[in-house]
């Protein structure tokens, strides 16, 4: 029996060279330094590592020294005892100790299995020095992120507007398609915002009229009346031609299948949380200017002037007005010499003018009235509750101050003819006549014995007997007396004479609420100014008819376009978009506007008194008058009632 | 008409010497062609913008808007086919150094189409997230153009002439003649030589790649060890130490080589799959317009 040392060279072109050596006495040690039987040079060996022997020439027993042990199948052990028929592999640090039996000899096979250092391994150049040993690759990132945002961003909120196809309302909670939100919605839309189907109700149609008006019920409606009941084909046919911009998006819409004239057109949402923005000057004007022009290309008919900016390009007003007495209200440009009969006789001039009859009437009730030297317009004119409008003229509240219907006192007690009612009138002056006996003669007083023949022809008694007998005829006199010219109906109403049946009628008095219906015009706005700075015909006016609402002109000695546009000298310009005074969609409302906007009810600082409406604020008429007093009280509290 | 050509041909072949004198890379290229038609395409954007009236206000769904988009959309696209471009060669129409130029200034140029096709309106949306996406695809790739012009010349610097594999074969030596040399030492100082030889040159995760710094370096805490150790044949222990510091120093440079040629290549681990999420979230974007219309 004896140990052989196998060494296995292998030469550059492949070929394995075995050398065997055998190895001296019985008991081999193994280890680093040269002393060793087998030298190993390799660092993780020990100097001494191990010894090996065989008691018997079959059996190995491997025993290592110095601490270090050595594998075998994969366990490190301190001593092993092998069968050199059965064979083993042992490993001691970087090399491998094969021990195999051949014939008598037990044959030890040393090889280095592990490469010198780490450093020796083969690498792979182009992956080593470059990032890609240390990072995931770039195809792997692309692929991930890519699928990722494809889930998060496309498959998930298409299954969230799939789950909730035909549900009516989201429930709470999170879904994916708000990822989509390409903006806040508006203030008034702020609760939609996790329901993004409640307008975008098909997918790759663009929203309908019909989402709006599900909630809008109303708008719809007002906006087609607003103009004229227009088609939406009227309407987009009367939009300024476009531009190469709007070309542009005309071709994106037409392509993708994006209907013009739809409600979100005007109305675009996403634009930012916050109340909806004031309406610009060109948002009118872009169908406006020149619009009967296309209209009348497209086949339609323009029932309204251009207008493109109301300093310089705006159609006089167009009042309504009663051409004729009785007749219909029509609206009619705003020329000289356009009249409006409301059935009333009243001269501006008389009333209003400082020296005269009226002015000292009025003086005369001064203390008792809130009338100063002489007239003055809010003395009969009244504004609403709101600031808006001028009450229609009562007899009662604005006349009866002057023009009382009073006709006898009983008891202190002041009795009038009924206004209003002509029948009432006639009953009540003939019922006077009928029960009050003319007034007695001096002569028939007293104690005095009657001489005969006082009631010859022409004397007092037969004067006297005479008219108590005739007494309730005059009735039908002073009825006449009334009605007619020099009486109190007639100075101010026009009279029908009795006829066939009928008795005395009194022209029906129809005062327009509002002559411009198409425009809005705020008496409250205008506080500072005197009535005369704008109605200027009023001081000079001799008939009722005479029409004193005043024209562009007089707007526009204070009003310019939105651009501060102007055709005449304006001292204090106030720069006037259409929304000012036109609502977009005529629903008797005032023209919306942003709060900010919204004028603050400051007072101004002026030198004269308030002489405008609002100079009052008390309770007026003084306690002695009787039936027609009228307690009336200015709304002194504007700014409270409107928030501040 | 022959030397009217003959001129032409000749004034080109100069214009390619000059260039190949000046080395005339793709931020020059052409005399900044790219560079002057991005900067006018910015410009004009910038100024029709300001001009143009689009009501209510400038958003991405305004006309202009849309001109934009279709214009960001397409560039992003066609920026995409670089990837493609660079692995197919051709000898006519566009070299790749054009390509690459017009790539890096029309990208650039992006950054204008892009924001001013948002109207300045971001949110928490996907809409931002595409944007978002392209400025960091965008901000990833001037790195990468700020590292191509100034990185190679500190790697070349640091090669001093020896090639990459020369780097790793200097090291194996080292490695060759330390294990020969730690031969006589004890165990306890062939331990840390063993550990040194055992390091792997290139370990180290991309945060070491980045910075180039091993504080956990075998070799450095082997020179360590065996510089305090008394243990071993003086000698041997000297020669090891010399061999050690020699193989630091190697190990070095070819640190320094890999962290250089790591802030090279970092940016396209950014601008490749970054460009990938842009095109996914830029056609989710694009197509949440449409769905919901």
């Amino acid at each position: 029996m004896s140990f052989i040392l196998r060494r296995i060279s292998t030469t550059k072109t492949g070929k394995q060279i075995i050398r065997d050596q055998a190895l001296p006495g019985d008991a081999i040690t193994l280890g680093r330094e040269g002393s060793n039987v087998i030298h190993i040079a390799d660092l993780a060996v020990n100097p001494h590592h191990a010894t090996i022997t065989s008691a018997d020439g079959r059996h190995v027993r491997v025993q290592a020294s110095e601490g270090l042990g050595f594998d075998i199948n994969g366990r490190t052990v301190d001593a092993a005892d092998v069968d050199s028929a059965a064979g083993a592999e042992l490993r001691f640090g970087g090399h491998r100790l094969t021990i195999a039996r051949e014939g008598d000899n037990i044959i030890l096979l040393v090889e280095r299995i592990d490469e010198l250092s780490q450093s020796s391994k083969d690498v792979d150049e182009a992956k080593a020095f470059s990032l890609a040993g240390v990072m995931p690759g770039k195809r792997v990132g692309a692929w991930t992120f890519g699928i990722l945002m494809l889930l998060a961003f496309l498959v998930g909120p298409i299954w969230a507007w799939y789950s909730y196809k035909n549900v009516d309302e989201r429930p709470e909670g999170y879904h994916a398609d708000t990822a989509w939100l390409s903006g806040p919605l508006s203030s008034a839309h702020a609760n939609l915002k996790n329901d993004c189907q409640s307008c975008h109700v098909e997918p790759f149609v663009a929203v309908t009229d019909k989402a709006c008006v599900g909630c809008h019920t109303g708008e719809h409606k007002a906006m087609s009346t607003a103009h004229a009941n227009a088609p939406a084909a009227m309407l987009l046919a009367a939009r300024h031609p476009p531009g190469i911009g709007e070309k542009v998006l005309a071709g994106f819409a037409k392509t993708f299948n994006r209907p013009q004239g739809r409600c979100v057109d005007c109305h675009t949402e996403h634009e930012g949380a916050g109340p909806m923005p004031a309406t610009p000057q060109k948002f009118c004007a872009d169908c406006h200017d020149g619009m009967s022009a296309r209209l009348l290309d497209a086949g339609f008919k323009s029932t309204v002037a251009d207008a493109a900016d109301f300093g310089t390009s705006h159609p006089e007003f167009r009042p309504l007005v009663r051409a004729a007495p009785g007749a219909k209200p029509v609206r009619t440009t705003l020329t000289k010499g356009v009249v409006d009969y409301n059935g009333l006789k009243f001269p501006h001039d008389i009333h209003l003018q400082a020296t005269g009859g009226v002015a000292r009437m009025a003086a005369s009730f001064r203390g008792r009235y809130d009338f100063g030297n002489k007239l003055e317009c809010e003395n009969c004119h009244r504004v609403e509750s709101d600031g808006v409008r001028v009450k229609p003229v009562e007899m009662e509240r604005d006349c009866a101050m002057c023009h009382s219907l009073a006709f006898e006192t009983v008891g202190g007690v002041t009795r009038t003819l009924r206004h209003g009612e002509p029948d009432q009138v006639v009953a009540d002056l003939t019922a006077y006549y009928r029960s009050t006996p003319p007034s007695r003669p001096l002569q028939l007083g007293g104690m005095e014995r009657r001489r005969p023949g006082a009631y010859a022809e022409g004397q007092v008694y037969n004067i006297y007997f005479r008219e108590v007998a005739v007494r309730p005829n005059r009735a039908e006199d002073a009825v006449r007396a009334v009605f007619s010219k020099g009486g109190a109906c007639y100075d101010c109403h026009t009279i029908f004479a009795p006829q066939a049946g009928k008795s005395w009628r009194v022209m029906a008095v129809d005062q327009t609420p509002r002559f411009l219906q198409k425009g809005w015009f705020d008496h409250d706005a205008h506080k500072e100014t005197d009535c005369a700075d704008c109605h200027t015909a009023a001081p000079g006016s001799k008939q009722a008819t005479d029409f004193l609402v005043p024209g562009v002109r007089q707007c526009r000695d204070c009003h310019v376009g939105e651009s501060g546009a102007r055709v005449v000298k304006v001292k204090t310009a106030t720069e006037s978009p259409c929304a000012m005074c036109h609502e977009y969609h005529s629903d008797g409302g005032k023209p919306w506007m942003p709060a900010r906007q919204r004028k603050v009810n400051a007072a101004a600082i002026t030198n004269k008194p308030l002489g405008a409406i609002y100079g009052v604020s008390m309770v007026t008429g003084s306690q002695g008058r009787g039936l027609y007093d009228v307690t009336w009280r200015t709304p002194a509290l504007h700014g409270a009632r409107r928030g501040g | 008409m022959a030397s009217l050509f003959q001129r032409r041909r000749s004034k080109a072949t100069q214009t390619e010497r000059v260039r190949e004198r000046r080395h005339e890379g793709f931020l020059r290229y052409a005399n900044f062609r790219w560079a002057k038609i991005s900067g006018g395409l910015c410009l004009l954007i910038i100024v029709s913008y300001a001009l143009i009236d689009v009501t209510p206000r400038h958003n991405g769904g305004s006309w202009y808007g849309y001109t934009l988009g279709t214009i960001g959309a397409g560039l992003i696209l066609w920026l995409t086919a670089l990837g493609y471009r660079k692995r197919k060669m051709t000898s006519d129409y566009w070299s790749l150094k054009a390509w690459t130029s017009a790539h890096v200034y029309l990208g650039l140029s992006l950054i204008i189409i892009g924001t001013w096709h948002t109207g300045f309106q971001l949110g928490w949306n996907v809409h931002t997230l595409a944007w978002a996406l392209m400025i960091l695809v965008i901000l990833s790739g001037l790195y990468g153009v700020i590292v191509y012009a100034t990185l190679p010349a500190a790697l070349s610097n640091n090669r001093d002439e020896m090639t990459q594999m020369q780097m790793l074969e200097a090291i194996r030596a080292f490695d060759r003649q330390l294990h020969a040399a730690a031969q006589p030492l004890t165990p306890e100082d062939t331990a840390p030589v063993l550990a040194a030889l055992d390091e792997d040159p290139f370990a180290g995760g991309i945060g070491a790649r980045l910075s180039g710094r091993y504080p956990r370096c075998a070799t450095a805490a082997a020179l360590r060890t065996l510089g305090m150790s008394r243990s071993s044949d003086a000698e041997a222990r000297e020669k090891v130490i010399g061999l050690l510091s020699q193989k630091e120093a190697a190990l070095a440079r070819l640190r320094k080589h890999l962290r250089i040629r790591a802030l090279l290549e970092i940016w396209l681990y950014v601008h490749v799959p970054l460009t990938f999420a842009l095109i996914a979230a830029l056609s989710a974007h694009i197509i949440s317009v449409f769905f919901y219309w």
